[in-house]
């Protein structure tokens, strides 16, 4: 004999009532476990979609708004030796042309094979498959598209220079392709190819990339390149960035280089018009007596009432000039340096044509007017007078076409009159001689000032040079060249790599952690598991109890008897623990079942897989292991504190006597009743019908403080139960309650238990909030607004002035009331809860801080400290420490998404590849701008100068024409692809994650509820068997076994209801903002279904548990004793 | 009979404190008793006088109010919980009168139980010989591999007083030992304790209603108002 046999055999005799302690553990642990397995899922998930999406791309070099040589991919693919995949990646609208269905936000991917090669996919294209489109499955869903049909692509076209730059035009903006969709390709096949941390799958339109580079006029160019990882050896980003240090070459910069050997210059100019400053800054340097030359396109050139319309204007000016170098092209025919060292800013030289047409002579005051640009593409033209200097003849070498950029829309036209420079002329004023001067003279300069004025009137974000020039020498390009490529650091023309695949694993890896989530959900649900698993355990020691008592008579050690206890009771948690990891196997796959039916709210709809790590089942197998231990480990230690004699007589059971309680109990807890009550009834009070923001704080805190004193007063009203002895007013069911009293914890945990669960569920429930409530107001989530709007394409102009609504064929009239706020984008993750990876680098907007300001809209609830808060949308034009950009986000954003908060830091890269910190000075109430961070429209720009136009727009119209406004500018505006959400509609998409969280909360925690109504059932069962004699005595006594069941049923529902009633109107109590505010939501219909649930279900276990005990011969208690 | 004096009780005294103010009741008025090694002492009493709570004290199951009480020289009340348990273990034997078998074991098993309970003055491979030779001793060899539920009333009774005897203790304890048998199997049980108690050499105290098992003590008491009153016995 052995303690292990004695425990074996213990384990088997009494395998009936372990069964029940097995399944509490299994369950307490299967909800434990199944939690984790949901976090280890939605981990795996969003790993497994990131690396579908990356395939093996390790780092993506991605410039804004750059086209860099595709031949570059090769370079280094021959120099970091693994495969390295240039691709063209463009915003587009993809059209089924048989449906007409759309999809707007559409990424248009021009690839060849190398691209394949990274997504381990065949090549789907077909040889010679040039008008062949291939689709995801998610676009061909979204179209209905199947393979063979035909759709059209609407593409942004790149402009040769950036579409917010001056004199850029924006009327080929996007190139239109009608395709045949040759296949469709699953994830597996890299059709979800994507650069965003983002679990749902983009819009992909896979297109040849030599086809799309000749579509878009930029043959041979990719504005995206893709490195794989190299099996032999792990890539760093020093590896990569060593590379392309290596391997660009100016071209890459969009720089090119020509020789002008009658000028006697090597001229370096962009093909993005205005030199990149950074470029410009090195170049200038390299070589003496550089020139410097600024050409623009002006709008008139007045002398007293004679003007010449639409002319070059070329400002020049050496950089570096020694005393007697002079660049070639700075001397005119008669050996001058032109301009002259001695001319003033305020002078010109014209040359004879010119200076004929205006009859203008040397002195004469000349009118210069031109356009600049502003933001939206506003123009404001301006004017500015100077004295002619001199007159060039044009037969001088200085009277050349070369001086004017390739400026699309002018260089590339052969008549004046097909003119599209991207600002507005009128052709009416183009005279016959002025269409002989561009025939006879092209773009050649009417006029030359000096580069001082030149950039003084011209200067814009894009730079302050058209050109350089370098006197022409055996050496200068080779100097050129290698003085660019050593100095220039490729970073500051956009081509640095991002760790995109490092970024991606982090964004999957610190995404929410729905195991913690699902814990928190399921958390009553646990207690609930344990506290049943904690009955059905007390009560087989109970039934024990004489056993205990008779190891302890025997001589066992009251540790020694706890432990056999507690080895046994370990063994059924090792069970029942194991048997919990197989049901969170089972329960894991139920909740996932339901985040992709009912609950796929609160995954936005993402695709889940199963997934279970083996340490996840071994912790959470050993922590609900632990649990129930712990538990049963409290029991037995209650019950081996008890003498051998108690135990062995029974008499413990009767030790408590709480028909005499001590008076100090009873005072203590009527104390603590009426003094939380009190501080309710006062909160409330004080708080009266106020409805602003704190009075919801008060009110819960009143209904909590009103649940610890219901709860008190309960203790105390248990114990008043005891009077009435004078047999007078005697009853049945007095007699029941009176019972209810003899185990005054066990009773009061009842009332607790059920107390605490309902108030929870209805508190929580009530949080729930209609999104659409209030929407018209400013200070709501929408801001105000009707409409939020996203383009495709991004648009150019001001919406708000007529020229930009004609711009678009936009009729002011009926846009009469209509107001936009343009924000322009920063593509980045999108950081809002529809996102479940923690977004690295959230999409950035660009605002002009006073459009919102002026509105007052949107609701901070916190502004970072020492900040003024009178107008909290001006901080974004602060001037904060160093490089520091503020910034203002979404409550869920900041908080939820980046786990952020006010005043906390982020890391960005702008677009030249310096890094610099974003400081979140202020957070927005939940809003239409969640998963975003906006920063003001000057910073936005200052580090992002490339980033042309607005596809972002809050939009007001007036509220009884929204949908006729929303349907014209979706109309008019099909082409940039702009989608048109009701502002109320998008916020109320962000609410559907927390409300459908609030409902799993109410499904876990209802069932958690109505676990506990099983614990009373079992509750019922103990005082019952501990009282089995006494009711057998009244049945001896004469009483119908009617009469004995209501005596027990009278006692256990009064201490039901009574817990109920404590929760519910506790409950009321606190939610009561939340129910008479205009946006409750609260679910009414579930939640009272719930509960009557729960209750139906209480009533029935106390029924049915004292039915079923109470139903067997009772009078041989009685001999039994 | 007598030898070296194994059990002494002096001056014990019993006050259960009453509800509110009512006055303690005392259930003990110092006790003294001495019993020696080998001696055999039945204590008689109606129901309520106190005589299980003298025996519980007794076998430190329970404490005495005030007084001494002294187990081979060693004072029961000085002693902590670890130690009243190894006492129990080793040198008292208890047999109450619903005889405390454990279902879920043998016969033989719950004979063994209590060496499970430290360890014991016989090796452990002799306990279960010692054990098998006692159930043998008391007819129950055949019957070693039945549970409990499967004996009469007497059968479980004197596998309970085997259970008592396996550790060899010097003092066996019986509360109302054939309370809840027939009178047949009522007279066999006191034979078998008169007969184990002199195989065995120990002292026996017997709480009883039962007159015929009283007879057959060295020395029987009646309890009276809380106090032992020495009375004749037949054979005396």
């Amino acid at each position: 004999m052995t303690l292990w046999n004695l425990i074996k055999h213990s384990l088997h005799f009494y395998w009936r009532t372990h069964l029940g302690v097995i399944l509490g553990v299994a369950v307490s642990t299967a909800v434990l476990v199944g939690a984790l397995i949901v976090g280890d899922s939605v981990r795996y998930s969003l790993r497994s979609i990131a690396l579908s999406r990356l395939g093996d791309t390790q780092f993506a070099l991605i410039p804004q708004d750059r086209y860099f040589r595709s031949q570059l991919g090769d370079e280094l693919q021959a120099s970091l030796r693994t495969a390295v995949a240039p691709i063209l990646m463009l915003q587009g609208i993809v059209i089924h042309s048989a449906s007409a269905t759309r999809a707007n936000q559409a990424q248009i991917v021009g690839v060849d094979e190398r691209f394949w090669v990274l997504g381990h996919a065949d090549v789907p294209f077909a040889d010679g498959s040039d008008d062949a489109v291939i689709l995801n499955e998610s676009l061909a869903k979204h179209l209905g598209v199947a393979a063979g049909d035909n759709v059209l692509l609407r593409v942004e076209k790149p402009g040769l220079m950036p579409r917010d730059a001056p004199l850029a035009t924006d009327s080929d903006a996007a190139v239109a392709m009608q395709l045949t969709v040759s296949s469709i390709i699953s994830d597996t096949g890299f059709g979800n190819f994507s650069l965003r941390a983002n679990q749902i799958p983009p819009f992909n339109a896979f297109v040849p990339l030599a086809w799309l580079q000749q579509r878009i006029e930029l043959p041979g160019r990719a504005n995206a390149l893709l490195v794989g990882e190299n099996a032999a050896q792990n890539l760093t980003q020093e590896d990569v960035d060593e590379a392309i240090r290596r391997h660009w070459q100016l071209a890459d910069a969009e720089i090119d280089l020509r020789e002008l050997p009658q000028q006697g210059v090597l001229e370096l100019s962009s093909r993005r018009i205005f030199l990149d400053p950074a470029v410009a800054a090195v170049a200038t340097d390299i070589v003496p007596n550089t020139l410097g030359v600024l050409t623009y396109f002006v709008n008139e050139l007045r002398v007293r009432d004679r003007a010449a319309p639409y002319s070059m204007v070329t400002a020049l000016g050496l950089l570096n000039a020694t005393e007697d170098g002079v660049a070639g092209s700075t001397l005119s025919s008669e050996g001058l340096r032109i301009p002259p060292e001695d001319m003033p800013d305020d002078a010109m030289l014209i040359n004879t044509w010119l200076a004929e047409d205006l009859q203008a002579k040397e002195g004469d005051l000349l009118q210069l007017t031109y356009y600049v640009v502003g933001p939206m593409r506003k123009l404001e033209e301006q004017v500015r007078q100077f004295r002619v200097y001199g007159i060039l003849s044009m037969d001088d070498p200085l009277s050349e076409p070369g001086w004017m950029p390739a400026f699309p829309g002018l260089s590339d036209v052969e008549n004046c009159r097909d003119w599209e420079p991207g600002i507005p002329i009128d052709l009416d004023n183009i005279r016959d001689k002025d269409e002989e001067y561009w025939d006879s003279y092209r773009g050649t300069p009417k006029a030359f000032i000096t580069l001082r004025a030149g950039q003084s009137m011209w200067e814009n974000r894009f730079g302050n040079l058209t050109a350089l020039r370098f006197p022409l020498t055996a050496d200068t390009r080779k100097t050129v060249v290698e003085t660019l490529q050593h100095q220039l650091h490729p970073a500051s023309v956009g081509l640095f790599f991002q760790p995109l695949r490092e970024r991606a694993l982090a964004a999957s890896t610190q995404s929410l952690d729905f195991g913690q989530l699902f814990l928190g959900l399921s958390f009553f649900l646990i207690i609930s598991a344990l506290l049943l698993t904690g009955l059905l355990f007390v009560l087989t020691v109970e039934q024990r109890s004489e056993e205990m008592g008779t190891l302890l008579a025997i001589g066992f050690p009251s540790s020694r008897a706890r432990h056999l206890f507690l080895w046994e009771g370990s063994v059924l948690a090792i069970i029942g623990g194991a048997a919990g990891v197989v049901g969170g196997i089972l329960y894991t796959k139920l909740v996932l079942y339901g985040l992709s039916t009912v609950w796929r709210g609160a995954v936005a709809g993402s695709v889940l897989r199963f997934h279970a790590e083996p340490m996840t089942l071994l912790l959470g197998g050993t922590l609900g292991t632990l649990a129930a231990l712990l538990v049963m480990m409290i029991h037995i230690r209650r019950q081996t504190r008890l003498s051998a004699v108690k135990l062995l007589t029974g008499s413990y059971r009767s030790d408590e006597n709480p028909l005499i309680p001590t008076p100090a109990i009873r005072q203590i807890s009527f104390w603590v009743g009426a003094a939380a009550i009190a501080a309710a009834l006062l909160l409330v009070g004080l708080v009266g019908a106020s409805k602003d923001r704190g009075a919801a704080g008060i009110f819960f805190a009143s209904g909590s403080l009103l649940l610890v004193g219901s709860i008190a007063w309960s203790r105390t009203l248990l114990t008043s139960f005891r009077s009435g002895t004078d047999g007078s007013s005697m009853t049945l069911a007095g007699m029941g309650l009176r019972n209810a009293i003899r185990r005054r914890g066990r009773s009061l945990a009842i009332i607790a238990l059920l107390a605490c669960g309902s108030f929870l569920m209805i508190a929580i429930s009530a949080n729930r909030h209609d999104p659409l409530e209030g929407i018209e107001q400013r200070s709501s989530g929408t801001g105000g607004f009707a409409l939020f709007g996203e383009s495709a394409l991004p648009v150019f102009h001001d919406l708000n002035t007529p020229e930009g609504r004609d711009a678009y064929g936009l009729d002011s009239v009926e846009l009469q009331g209509v107001e936009f706020v343009p924000l322009r984008v920063h593509a980045g993750d999108d950081a809002s809860c529809l996102n479940l990876n923690r977004a690295q680098t959230p999409q950035l907007l660009g605002v002009k801080p006073e459009l919102l300001g002026s509105r007052e809209a949107f609701t901070f609830v916190k502004i970072m400290e020492d900040l003024p808060a009178d107008d909290p949308w001006l901080l974004l034009n602060r001037q904060l420490d160093g490089k520091t950009v503020p910034a203002i986000g979404d409550q869920a954003t900041i908080t939820w998404a980046l786990g952020k908060s006010v005043g906390d830091t982020l890391l960005y890269t702008d677009e030249r590849g310096n890094t610099f910190p974003i400081r979140l000075v202020g957070v927005l109430a939940n809003s239409v701008l969640q998963g975003n961070l906006v920063i003001s429209e000057d910073n936005f720009l200052n580090r992002f100068p490339s980033g042309s136009g607005y596809q972002m727009f809050l939009i007001d119209a007036p509220s009884q024409r929204i949908d006729s406004v929303s349907q014209m500018l979706s109309r008019a505006l099909q082409d940039i692809g702009l989608e048109l959400t009701l502002a109320g509609e998008r916020l109320a998409m962000f609410s559907i994650v927390e409300n459908t969280y609030l409902s799993i909360f109410q499904a876990l925690g209802g069932l958690g509820l109505l676990l506990g109504t099983i614990g009373l059932g079992i509750v019922v069962l103990r005082n019952i068997l501990e009282r089995r004699s006494e009711l057998a005595l009244l049945r001896a006594l004469g009483f119908e076994r009617r009469s004995v069941q209501w005596l027990v049923l009278s006692e256990h529902w009064a201490l039901f209801l009574l817990g109920l009633l404590c929760g519910v109107t506790s409950a009321l109590v606190a939610v009561l903002p939340a129910l008479r505010s205009p946006g409750a939501n609260v679910p009414y219909r579930s939640l009272i279904l719930t509960l009557v649930i729960i209750v139906v279900s209480g009533l029935w276990w106390i029924w049915g548990t004292t039915r079923l005990v109470l139903r067997g011969p009772l009078l041989n208690a009685l001999r039994n004793e | 009979m007598s030898h070296g004096i194994l059990l002494e009780l002096t001056d014990v005294c019993k006050r259960y404190d009453s509800p509110g103010e009512a006055e303690p009741l005392t259930v003990l008025k110092g006790v003294t008793l001495q019993v020696a090694s080998g001696d055999s002492v039945a204590i008689l009493g109606p129901s309520g006088s106190g005589k299980s709570t003298l025996l519980n004290i007794i076998g430190s199951l329970d404490h005495a109010t005030s007084g001494c009480v002294s187990l081979e020289g060693r004072d029961l009340t000085e002693l902590d919980e670890k130690q009243l348990a190894t006492i129990r273990n080793r040198e008292i034997g208890f047999v109450f009168q619903l005889h405390h078998l454990l279902p879920q074991c043998t016969v033989l098993e719950n004979v063994l139980v209590p060496t499970l309970a430290g360890s014991t003055a016989i090796p452990r491979d002799k306990t279960e010989g010692r054990a098998r030779r006692l159930l043998e001793r008391v007819g129950m060899g055949h019957r070693l591999m039945h549970r409990p539920g499967q004996l009469s009333g007497g059968e479980r009774q004197r596998v309970a007083v085997v259970r008592a005897l396996i550790n060899q203790p010097k003092l066996l304890l019986a509360d109302e030992p054939t309370g809840s048998l027939d009178k047949e199997a009522s007279e066999n049980l006191a034979q078998l304790l008169v007969e184990l108690k002199r195989e065995e050499g120990i002292a026996l105290i017997v709480v009883t209603h039962a007159q015929h098992l009283a007879r057959r003590m060295d020395r029987v008491f009646e309890l009276v108002d809380g106090r032992l009153i020495p009375l004749q016995t037949e054979e005396n």
